[in-house]
This record gives structure tokens, sequence and C-alpha cells, in this order.
């Protein structure tokens, strides 16, 4: 999907829980924020982690020269199951 | 001769292969962006079909000014739970809605996407649901696109 926004011209981000996959998948770039699948864009009810998570990632846009980079982003939730 | 060629020796070990790069620049600076969200986590529109849970390569085309009450996730691949307390966990909405009210970004799509990743059929998803989510965000003007999946 991301691949297809992009090859349409487009520049996009990928924010994932599951780097190897992403990388896998081909991702022109990709944010990962230390979250579980499901919560990617951060923890429930926390603007401030989902804010962060969100502004980092578009900033990556700009920032990332490589095709393929995948960026840590320095927020970690766990959830509790 | 070569003492290390086997012929037709194959690895024992599956190595999928990584498609080839696409990449493309951004052409102005991030606060002059109209962003789109795209996302794999099965959002829709509680008034729109939900996704079938078994496999399913349609979309959704996601008003950007649908409250959140308004929006619900079918997909069977993930655990819910926390999308269902607040979407903005997968489809972060009201923080795109904040960085434009604040001047971060210039705007944002009038519509988005939700699709069901996480399988299905790839070969519908590459060559038809992702092409027509890629030229939705063209037509509205979208310079940047936000993306949750995996």
């Amino acid at each position: 999907m991301q691949r297809a926004i992009e090859k349409a011209g487009v520049p996009t981000i990928c924010v994932t829980a599951l780097p190897p996959v992403s990388r896998q998948n081909g991702t022109p770039r990709a944010a990962a924020p230390l979250v579980p699948m499901g919560a990617n864009a951060g923890a429930p009810h926390d603007v401030a982690m989902q804010r962060g998570i969100t502004i980092d990632a578009l900033k990556l846009i700009e920032t990332i020269e490589t095709p393929g980079k995948i960026v840590p982003l320095p927020y970690e939730y766990h959830a509790q199951i | 001769m070569s003492l290390t060629v086997v012929k037709g020796l194959q690895s024992e070990i599956f190595v999928p292969v990584t498609p080839p790069s696409v990449f493309t620049k951004p052409t102005k600076p991030m606060k002059e962006w109209v962003v789109g969200l795209a996302t794999a986590a099965g959002v829709h529109r509680k008034d729109q079909e939900r996704f079938n849970l078994a496999g399913d390569f349609t979309w959704r085309k996601i008003p950007s000014d649908t409250p959140t009450d308004m929006l619900m996730v079918s997909h069977g691949g993930y655990d819910n739970s926390d999308v269902n307390k607040d979407i903005n966990c997968m489809f972060p909405i009201e923080r795109i809605h904040e960085l434009v009210a604040e001047g971060i970004i210039a705007g944002e799509a009038p519509f988005h996407a939700g699709f069901m990743g996480g399988g299905g059929n790839i070969e519908k998803f590459t060559n038809e649901t992702g092409p027509a989510i890629a030229e939705m965000f063209k037509e509205e003007g979208v310079d940047a696109v936000l993306v949750t999946a995996g």
C-alpha cells in the first residue's frame, strides 16, 4: 500500500510495530516506536505520545535520504494483556 | 569445474525476496503539506460496510471530518482492544486535526483511506487496491501520507 502511494509520486512514512515485516515488504521509509501491533500511533488516550509519534514520523519524510530506511522512535508502550 | 557449485541446489531456508525500492522525495517543507492517512488497521465509518475478517481487499474512503465516535475497526488479525478504546491508536485523525490547527502542517486530505491489512489477496492489494488509494490521494492534492501498518 505504502509502495503504491509512493510509486504514484506521493511521499509516505509507515508507522510500524513490526519493523522486520516492513523491511521485508519493501517499505520506502518507516518509523518504529516500541509499541504493540494495534497501537502503532501510541497508547490509547495518551495524546502526548500520539502527537509525538505523528510529528516525528512526518518529519522523517523530510529527513530520510535512503530508500528502505527504518528509524526507531523513542516512545514506549506495553499493552496490558 | 567448480567445487562450490552444485546444480539445482536450493536453500532449505525460505528466503523471501524484497521488492525493488520505490522512493519519492517531498517537494516542499512540512508546514506546507496537505497530509493524508492510510491505515491497514481495518478502520471505517460505522455506517460503512464492515470488512470480511477472513480476508478482504476492499477499502473505505473515510471523510476527514468524521467524528471519532463514528469510526470503528473490523479486523481479525490483531488485538483490537486498544484501538477500540481510542481510534487514534491506529488512525491518529485527531492528532492530524491538531497539527493543522497549530500550523505544523497546512491541511489534511478531505478523505483518508482504511483497509484491512495482514494478508488476504496480495495480488489484488498490489494491483488494484493500492493504486486506487494512491489515485485518491493524488486527486486530493496530498503532499504526504502517514501509513499505519504492521
